[in-house]
């Protein structure tokens, strides 16, 4: 319609079918509000939070019905899907599968859910707490090595496989898998004080016997630790560290002695904090990342991350596994405030195995990014994201694994815009910078001690470009123009990861939340609500301009003006305040929704 | 959203109950493409003048504002060349005051109001606002011209005829360059006050 309000002005013909045009639209519009109003509310806010109303007019009432079903049987089905044997099949689903997924898992809280592709077979599983909001994902893939590269180090393969069953298992059974522990760990309150001790502490029992084997697990911790004290105070040091962690997987040379160690696995755990400082603004957004990565280490470098070597050593590991922890938490006004300056200081990790290195960053810049909100002056939101992601090089994780890492962590920061900032001095400006400092020259012999051939190519393409399809993020429109410009990311068989996916997912959906004035779903759930009455005195709804029928749901705001839910959620996702009164919505709205 | 639902009504309601000294209607039955026409008050400059405007419905109406312009020329230290009207109820929240519960009609209402009440402290047109501030007279004097000359019924007849002759996307191209070109002095005279 409004295409031709120019150009076709004088256009009879045109202006008749226009007209057509509109009756029907017209008559979907009825139809639509027919259908939101026969909805009940778990139907209607499931459809409204999946996006999948669609625009009255629009869209048709058959098709609403339709994605309602949809989603209704959504959640069970992905669920109950457990065919990890079925590659095709998965093949089909799996980017898009994920996002469904997250999606239903956005309501029904607790999920698991795992599929296979080729030689990785993913699992996610994530968590709400739909009292808070918060929302925690972690996604972890595993290699299976067989089907992969043949490496140097052969000999652990026949232990990897055992274990990669256990993972199977775990994950099929249920949700609770050894690492999705992790999240619980970090529950905001206790970790973040605790944080540093628990990091330590939690090393899984299973690795246990590797940290036995490992020289000196303590002075590594210990170091480990120094590190990431020293991290968060200084951000910037931090970038040029994991730069040599790039650098590192670049470089192609096998040494021997590496060799022996390589067949180690390291892990490591990079932490890549963005935090909002915000004790100015209302309204903040912050989001982790943490980016754990495993890599082979020397012994001989002798520096925290050699010490992951030792635990290489050990036979019987898992299979080369990548995990992806995500937490979205959010934060209404001045709550949690605390807690987050508390957050910027520590954090543990459950999943620590030995060599755990931690880098914190935090950047006030980052919370730019989030302006709009902040401009709301209302609306406080905390955003996390924590994005652990461990790698083992040596067990010969496909050159497209590692890439994908980067890759997604690189979509995922630079679709925070000032983010990139970030990943760009990590794996950009990596491969040229010197090496500054003894973990550069550690990293290198390590990667070499991991080093199969396959490895180091990959690596070296996660630093700058990368072949193949999907751009990052390209998906979330003009928008984004500057974050894909910016993060051009292209990643080598674009679908053998959902990770591409999951990033615009998430960073979709921070897109829908980063709305300049609007309101959190949370807060507009909050808002009383209840169903138009013939009791009630006739009403019209403003913004429709539509008296109330029997049944109408109606969203009554704290200055007690009401309207359609429909009508008033909308208006309240971009702004915040009454469109009657222009009172404050939020303000008053918390006070009650708290009591 | 709810625009065609929304729209409907308000036509409606403005073809039953017009606010006094305004119409609107459609243009060429295009429900998003409306036409109204605001009379100049007595008392003002404006008197006995009649001043169509161009009311486009955006798609997320009403939760944007409609846009709303002056087609016929105004002499007002708020309504620029191009007939862009500086109103805080035509612009979103936050800088604006635009809220789904007002309509087209009230829109019209305040412009009207403008019109009689012009606000020379967030002009659009500055040398048009420091005249008001400073030497209404003139300021009267030029807007009463502008009026008769543009906005006076025997104008209006023969500009109709015109428009019928014309088709209206010829009418419609020549307004819109010129108003881009205004815009640039528009920005500059800003700059320079």
């Amino acid at each position: 319609m409004e295409s031709s309000d120019s150009s076709d002005k004088g256009n009879l013909d045109q202006s008749e079918a226009q007209r057509q045009s509109q009756l029907d639209r017209l008559d979907r519009e009825e139809a639509f509000y027919q259908f939101v109003n026969n909805l009940s509310e778990e139907d209607y806010r499931l459809m409204r939070d999946n996006n999948l109303l669609g625009t009255p007019g629009e869209i048709t009432e058959e098709e609403l019905l339709r994605r309602l079903h949809q989603v209704k049987e959504g959640p069970p089905q992905q669920n109950s899907d457990e065919n990890r044997g079925a590659e095709s099949a998965e093949d089909v689903s799996n980017g898009d599968s994920i996002i469904d997924w997250l999606n239903s898992v956005r309501q029904t809280g607790n999920t698991t859910r795992s599929g296979q592709r080729g030689n990785q077979s993913w699992r996610a599983v994530s968590r709400t707490n739909p009292n808070s909001g918060d929302f925690r994902f972690s996604l972890e893939i595993n290699v299976n090595r067989n089907n992969g590269n043949t490496n140097p180090e052969t000999e652990n393969e026949p232990s990897v496989e055992p274990s990669s069953g256990e993972d199977l298992e775990n994950s099929q059974s249920d949700s609770e898998i050894p690492r999705s522990e992790s999240p619980s760990i970090r529950q905001p309150g206790s970790e973040r004080s605790t944080s540093e001790e628990l990091t330590t502490e939690e090393a899984s029992p299973p690795r246990g016997q590797r940290r036995a084997r490992s020289r000196s697990p303590e002075q590594r911790r210990t170091r480990a630790r120094t590190d990431r004290s020293r991290s968060p105070i200084n951000p910037v040091s931090e970038t040029p560290r994991r730069a040599h962690h790039n650098t590192s997987s670049q470089t192609l040379d096998h040494s021997s002695v590496n060799e022996a160690e390589g067949s180690s696995r390291t892990r490591q755990h990079v932490t890549l904090r963005q935090h909002t400082v915000g004790t100015e603004m209302p309204s903040e957004n912050a989001v982790l990342f943490s980016a754990p990565e495993t890599r082979p280490a020397p012994q001989a470098a002798g520096s925290s991350e050699t010490n992951g070597s030792s635990e290489s050593a050990t036979p019987g590991q898992r299979p080369p596994t990548i995990v992806l922890d995500l937490q979205v938490r959010r934060v209404r006004p001045g709550e949690y405030r605390q807690r987050d300056s508390i957050a910027n200081r520590t954090r543990s990790r459950s999943q620590t195995p030995n060599n755990t290195v931690t880098y914190e960053s935090e950047r006030g810049g980052f919370r730019r990014t989030f302006s709009r909100s902040e401009r709301a002056g209302v609306r406080t939101y905390v955003s996390t994201i924590r994005i652990p992601i461990r790698r083992i090089l040596n067990t010969g994780l496909s050159e497209t694994t590692s890439v994908a890492i980067q890759t997604m962590l690189r979509q995922i920061m630079t679709g925070f815009g000032e983010l990139s900032y970030f990943m760009y001095s990590d794996s950009d400006a990596d491969p040229s910078g010197p090496t500054p400092n003894q973990n550069v020259d550690a990293s290198e012999p390590q990667n070499g001690g991991g080093g199969s051939s396959s490895n180091e190519g990959t690596d070296a393409s996660s630093g700058e470009v990368y072949e193949g399809g999907n751009e990052g993020g390209s998906t979330s429109g003009a928008r984004r123009e500057g974050r894909n410009t910016r993060g051009s990311v292209t990643f080598e068989e674009s679908g053998s990861l959902p990770f591409l996916s999951l990033a615009q997912f998430f960073l979709l959906n921070e897109d829908d939340d980063d709305q300049p004035r609007g309101l959190t779903k949370e807060q507009i759930d909050n808002l009383t609500m209840r169903n138009f009455g013939e009791s009630d005195a006739l009403k019209t709804c403003s913004v429709c301009i539509t008296e109330y029928t029997e049944g109408n749901k109606l969203r009554k705001l704290p200055c007690s003006h009401e309207y359609h839910v429909h009508c008033i959620d909308r208006w309240l996702s971009e702004n915040s305040t009454c469109p009657i009164c222009r009172r404050a919505v939020l303000a008053s709205g918390n006070r009650e929704s708290v009591v | 959203m709810q625009r065609a639902s929304r729209l409907k009504r308000e036509l409606a309601l403005l073809s039953t109950e017009p606010p006094p000294g305004i119409t609107c209607w459609q243009n060429e039955n295009q429900l998003d493409d409306l036409r109204a026409q605001i009379l100049g008050s007595a008392d003002t400059p404006y008197e006995k003048g009649i001043f169509n405007l161009e009311i486009v419905v955006p798609e997320r109406y009403p939760f944007e504002p409609p846009k709303i312009r002056f087609l016929t020329p105004i002499y007002h230290p708020n309504i620029d060349s191009a007939g862009r009207i500086c109103l805080d109820v035509l612009k979103l929240p936050p800088k604006g005051a635009w809220r789904p519960s007002l309509n087209i009609s009230t829109l019209l209402t305040s412009v009207q109001l403008l019109m009689a009440e012009p606000n020379p402290d967030d002009p659009l047109m500055a040398d048009i606002s420091s005249e008001y501030k400073y030497n209404k007279q003139l300021f009267l004097i030029n807007a009463k011209e502008w009026t008769k000359k543009y906005a006076s019924q025997q104008k209006r007849a023969s500009e109709e005829e015109r428009n019928q002759s014309e088709t209206s996307t010829k009418e419609s191209i020549p307004q819109k360059r010129k108003g881009s070109n205004i815009n640039k002095k528009e920005k500059k005279s800003r700059l320079d006050s």
